[in-house]
């Protein structure tokens, strides 16, 4: 499928800035499953950016805006094709998680992070809930993955990221951050490496599968999961949705945890309090087989 | 240089000769009133009070206007900006900021007269022997301007140091002045010669001044003296004039600064005056023009150099 | 009447630097002793007392982290120096020189190169990544030149047998540099003649090195020469002294955090005639604080943008970002096999025998021995959170055998290193004479990454003020000696 997504965050300030210097991670990166085609960033006031790719593997514009200014707008316009992969087909056994080289290349995604950091409590919950899979590592993350999706609440604004994985778990509702930071924390603490992906989801539910949308639909950054399964690779998994990841979920990057993907971070001097409008549209284009 | 060095060189210059013009003032006003058992003291210190700006400061600690009340909040008053431990205790952060930047000597007469201050019982000097420790600051002020002109290169460093200072002179002169006349009401100079005894030995000017004049005590004679003189160094003209040097020298040679411009309109129109027009048109107008403007110079010297010297508070933002 | 300072002289069962094996003075010490041995002792604590007072004139002091704010302390200069002689200290130089190479080589492979040291097995991969000064966000940040370590501070200490051996590398911000420059200033004064009996080499051209050094990192499009600036944490960090005397030494504007600003991406300085490009910044902040629009941290020491502009390549920074991953203790371990693997060659200092207590059996070894070790933690330097062994108490070493048990990879062991000794002036002030005893010293040399890898002869050499201490850091009681390097004929000494 052929997306067109239009990213645009505008910062409102009490008072004028005398400076802002900020980092944007929304391009969408190319991978197995999507090819970029096409990214163009636009700041008001006019800023120069420089743009580089991270530790993770994740374009990061960088820019300032050193005029006084009393808002900033940043709009990020990228175009990508994503592809269908096959349903998850590989059934390894426990014990190929112990192979040092399946290890050596995961140990990112392993050990616990700031937003994953488990507690006994966790670890025994994913256990329990891995355990009916028996030697099946593909079955026990599918149930630790409805486990997340069917037992937490998706509830907008019921936490800020920050929160701790294991109130998380306690408090039984999130958003999708939680979700993802959850079902992370749940497969690490057995020694299933995880990773977080930032990015786009386009959910338009009576859309048709195959005729182009004129109509452009309101969506929200997303986060999900990726879990390595040993000789089949990384699979995506949403729980917020509760479905595996598809060719409506477009990928900005990924990392140990959302401080590794941040959509915008940066700092400002003066202005006071800020008030911050985050907005993604996707519009769905006639895909490039169908041409 | 950097703009936060020179800020601190601006300031310490100016909290020095704060200092030591508010001992000067606190020194002549507590002297002035041993002196005439007749005036009414009370009104005295208030005077002195509003000429600093600070009355309010001091009505809202609620005590009666006496002697000790109003030197230790002058002198001592950890809580009072504008009190002589207060002033110089800035001056030394701002030199301490700028320690790199200052001769070893300065900042150690500097850093001298902050502990000295602070070893002193200063609530005994006062009931002992005032005139010793308004003797003592004055001194120890001027041996740090002494010791600046003596061991600092004549940079951009020393030309803040010395503008604050100029600056602060300049006002604190017309101060002097303006509330000697505020109660007098308009153009009624005061003809007593006690009086201008006072006004003149608070700026150290009686001994000039009777040279320039031989003994001739005139009110207009002082003021024009005070205002106007292009020798004595304590005179508003001529601080006016000091300041404005400095300030060319640290300009770019080409189009005048802002700061530059304003200073020069407000020493032409003190310089070319004639103090009998000053006195019929009304002192207290002049003087209080005069220190508006050097008020409005020293904004200008803050947005022109310092402006960038301290970024406002930062902030932090991540969004999802 | 003069009575001989070393009369009572108890060599000890230590390598000693005056003294050997027979008690015979080394050949290269000789001049020294005997122009000490001929001053009356009254005479000795007169120059103690023209020390004190050069080093208070000249402001030399140092803050104590821990103690009440503004407490600064006169910086402990013992009066004997000790004299390195010309082949040792080829030998010392070339180690160090070679060591700072494979350094500089290995944080360019991990931030900027292909990893080669990781992929080759040359060194763990999850130590690296475990390691709390492994910087994610340097990564990519072009470094010219690939001088990383740009200052330098290697720990060399010699044992029983007098063998010289690296005991930790000090990569981010070493300090200390500042007093083997004031150390010397202050002995050519209190001890003349002392000097005109040995050609010792001079130190006293480290500013001009270091600022040649940070000319030699400016990226491409700096202005020629290029601005350098020093950026220090503010007057209230205790190596203020240090930065403020650096910047002096270079001439150079000595700036915070406030003073600089970026505008796409390149650096300017506030100046009070606008803004003013910097091209190169020697920072003494650490790499956390830097830039608070990358690190979590809502400080105001650092500069917002900075790391952007430096990856632009619009500035460089000294010493560069993430240098913490190569001199953490547990790296250390491996720093000569990284020399065997970047430069083909067989190290030249060795290493301190060091157990990796992740590994069961070295874990163990150390475990059962433990009171005999010397155990740090990974990360801290300074000489903070070190236990040693043969002096700890039952509760310290039970303490750190939980906390080895719970995160071993935190943790390193090492052999107690009989350090060297040195003859030091002790009690001048309360006996009011001066007494000569034997004191355990370390050396931190300063080696440069310029356009050659320099080090500046000799270094500051600490010593254990305390009897029988060998804890020598000035943070807890350690003095300093001036360390004479000896020209290269007849082992330095003229006539």
């Amino acid at each position: 499928m052929r997306f067109e997504i239009d990213y645009t965050s505008e910062f409102k300030y009490l008072e004028p800035v005398w400076e802002s210097q900020n980092l944007l991670r929304a391009c969408p990166t190319t991978d197995a499953h999507q090819t970029l085609l096409h990214y163009e960033l636009r700041t008001v006031p006019a800023a120069r950016v420089h743009s580089y790719v991270d530790y993770w593997g994740t374009r990061v514009d960088a820019f300032g805006a050193r005029a006084p200014h009393d808002r900033l707008s940043i709009h990020a316009r990228s175009s990508v094709e994503t592809r269908s992969t096959g349903p998850m087909a590989a059934a390894p056994a426990w014990k190929r998680l112990s192979d040092p080289a399946f290890i050596e290349a995961h140990l990112e995604y392993l050990a616990p992070s700031r937003h994953t950091a488990w507690n006994e409590a966790l670890r025994a919950e994913a256990e329990r809930r891995a355990a009916p899979a028996g030697a099946d590592i593909v079955g026990a993350v599918l149930s630790l993955h409805r486990m997340v999706g069917s037992s937490l609440a998706y509830v907008p604004g019921s936490t800020t990221v920050g929160v701790d994985v294991n109130d998380v778990l306690r408090g039984r509702k999130g958003v999708c951050q939680d979700f993802a930071h959850l079902l992370i924390a749940m497969c690490r603490s057995l020694a299933i490496p995880a990773r977080y992906v930032s990015g786009y989801l386009f959910s338009e539910s009576s859309e048709s599968e195959h005729e182009p949308q004129v109509e452009s639909v309101k969506v929200k950054t997303h986060a999900w999961a990726e879990v390595a399964i040993p000789a089949a690779g990384w699979w995506g998994l949403d729980p917020t949705n509760r479905q595996e990841t598809g060719p409506r979920h477009i990928k900005i990057g990924h990392g140990r945890d959302y401080d590794d993907v941040l959509p915008l971070r940066g700092v400002y001097l003066g202005g006071g309090d800020h008030k911050l409008d985050v907005c993604v549209s996707i519009r769905r284009e006639a895909s490039a087989q169908q041409q | 240089m950097l703009a936060r060095h020179a800020e601190d060189l601006f300031w310490a210059g100016r909290y020095i000769e704060r200092a030591e013009d508010t001992a000067r003032l606190l020194d002549v006003t507590y002297h002035g009133l041993l002196e005439s058992p007749l005036l009414d003291a009370a009104s005295a210190w208030r005077e002195l009070l509003e000429q600093l700006y600070l009355d309010q400061a001091f009505a809202a600690k609620g005590l009666p206007i006496t002697d000790s009340a109003v030197t230790e909040f002058l002198v001592l008053d950890p809580n009072n900006a504008g009190s002589i431990v207060r002033s110089v205790a800035r001056a030394r952060d701002n030199a301490r900021n700028v320690r790199e930047r200052i001769s070893t000597e300065l900042w150690e007469a500097i850093n001298t007269l902050f502990l000295e201050l602070h070893a002193r019982d200063l609530r005994a000097d006062l009931e002992r022997e005032p005139y010793q420790l308004y003797r003592f600051v004055k001194s120890r002020c001027q041996i740090i301007s002494g010791v600046s002109a003596e061991t600092m290169s004549r940079d951009d460093g020393w030309r803040f140091l010395l503008l604050g200072r100029m600056l602060e002179r300049a006002e604190m002169t017309c101060r002097l002045l303006s509330v000697r006349f505020r109660r007098s009401g308009r153009a009624a100079v005061p003809s007593d010669v006690h009086y201008w005894i006072a006004v003149l030995k608070s700026v150290s000017a009686f001994e000039a001044y009777l040279r320039a004049h031989r003994a001739q005590i005139e009110p207009q004679d002082v003021l024009e003296f005070l205002l106007l003189s292009r020798e004595f160094p304590r005179s508003v003209l001529f601080a006016l004039r000091a300041s404005e040097s400095e300030l060319v020298r640290l300009g770019a040679g080409t189009i005048p600064s802002r700061p530059e411009r304003l200073l020069g309109r407000l020493r032409a129109d003190l310089e070319f005056m004639d103090i009998h027009e000053i006195v019929e048109s009304g002192l207290l107008a002049a003087l209080d023009a005069l220190q508006h403007g050097i008020l409005a110079v020293a904004e200008a010297v803050e947005r022109h150099f310092f402006r960038a010297a301290a970024p406002p508070e930062l902030h932090v933002f991540e969004s999802v | 009447m003069t009575s001989d300072l070393f009369t009572d002289y108890q060599r000890g069962d230590f390598f000693d630097e005056v003294f050997d094996a027979q008690g015979e003075i080394r050949p290269h010490y000789r001049p020294l002793v005997e122009r000490l041995r001929a001053l009356p002792s009254d005479e000795l604590l007169r120059r103690a007392r023209l020390r004190d007072t050069i080093l208070r004139n000249l402001g030399i002091t140092f803050a104590v982290y821990g103690e009440a704010q503004g407490i600064e302390r006169t910086w402990p200069l013992d009066l004997i120096p000790r004299i390195i002689p010309a082949d040792e200290w080829r030998h010392v130089e070339r180690g160090l020189v070679q060591r700072v190479r494979a350094l500089n080589c290995f944080l360019e492979d991990l931030y900027v190169g292909e990893r080669a040291a990781l992929r080759e097995g040359v060194i763990p991969t999850w130590l690296v990544q475990s390691s709390a000064g492994f910087c994610r966000e340097a990564y990519g940040i072009p470094v010219p030149r690939g001088a990383h370590c740009l200052v330098a501070g290697i720990d060399v200490v010699r044992d029983a047998r007098g063998t010289y051996r690296v005991l930790e590398d000090n990569l981010r911000t070493p300090s200390g540099v500042s007093y083997v420059l004031e150390n010397r200033a202050t002995l050519t004064r209190v001890l003349p003649l002392a000097f005109a009996q040995h050609r010792v080499r001079p130190v006293n051209h480290y500013g001009a090195s270091l600022l040649s050094a940070l000319r030699n990192l400016a990226p491409p499009s700096a202005s020629d020469p290029p601005r350098v600036v020093v950026l220090t944490p503010g007057i209230y960090n205790s190596a203020y002294f240090e930065h403020a005397f650096l910047a002096r030494q270079m001439g150079i504007e000595l700036v915070e955090g406030r003073d600089l600003v970026v505008d796409d991406h390149v650096v300017f300085m506030r100046t009070t005639r606008g803004l003013s490009r910097v091209d190169v910044i020697y920072r003494r902040v650490d790499d956390e604080f830097l830039d608070p629009a990358v690190f979590r941290c809502d400080s105001v020491l650092g500069v917002p943008g900075l790391l952007a502009a430096a990856r632009a390549g619009n500035v460089s920074l000294a010493n560069a970002i993430g240098n913490g991953v190569a001199d953490d203790k547990a790296v250390y371990a491996y720093v000569p096999a990284l020399v065997r693997f970047y430069l083909g060659e067989e190290p030249i200092l060795p290493n301190v025998e060091t157990y990796l207590l992740w590994e069961p059996d070295q874990r163990a070894a150390a475990l059962s021995r433990l009171h005999e070790l010397v155990v740090k933690p990974v990360d801290a330097s300074g000489g903070y959170g070190i236990v040693i062994g043969p002096k700890a108490t039952e509760e310290e070493l039970a303490a750190v055998r939980k906390a080895i048990e719970a995160k071993p990879r935190n943790y390193i062991a090492q052999e107690v290193v009989a350090l060297s000794r040195h003859p030091t002036l002790v009690d001048d002030a309360q006996r009011g004479g001066g007494r000569i005893e034997g004191r355990h010293i370390d050396l931190r040399p300063f080696v440069l990454t310029g356009e050659k890898i320099e080090v500046i002869p000799g270094g500051l050499t600490r010593v254990a003020l305390r009897k029988d201490s060998l804890v020598v850091n000035s943070s807890q009681g350690g003095g300093s000696k001036d360390t004479w390097v000896l020209a290269a004929d007849e082992n330095g000494t003229a006539g």
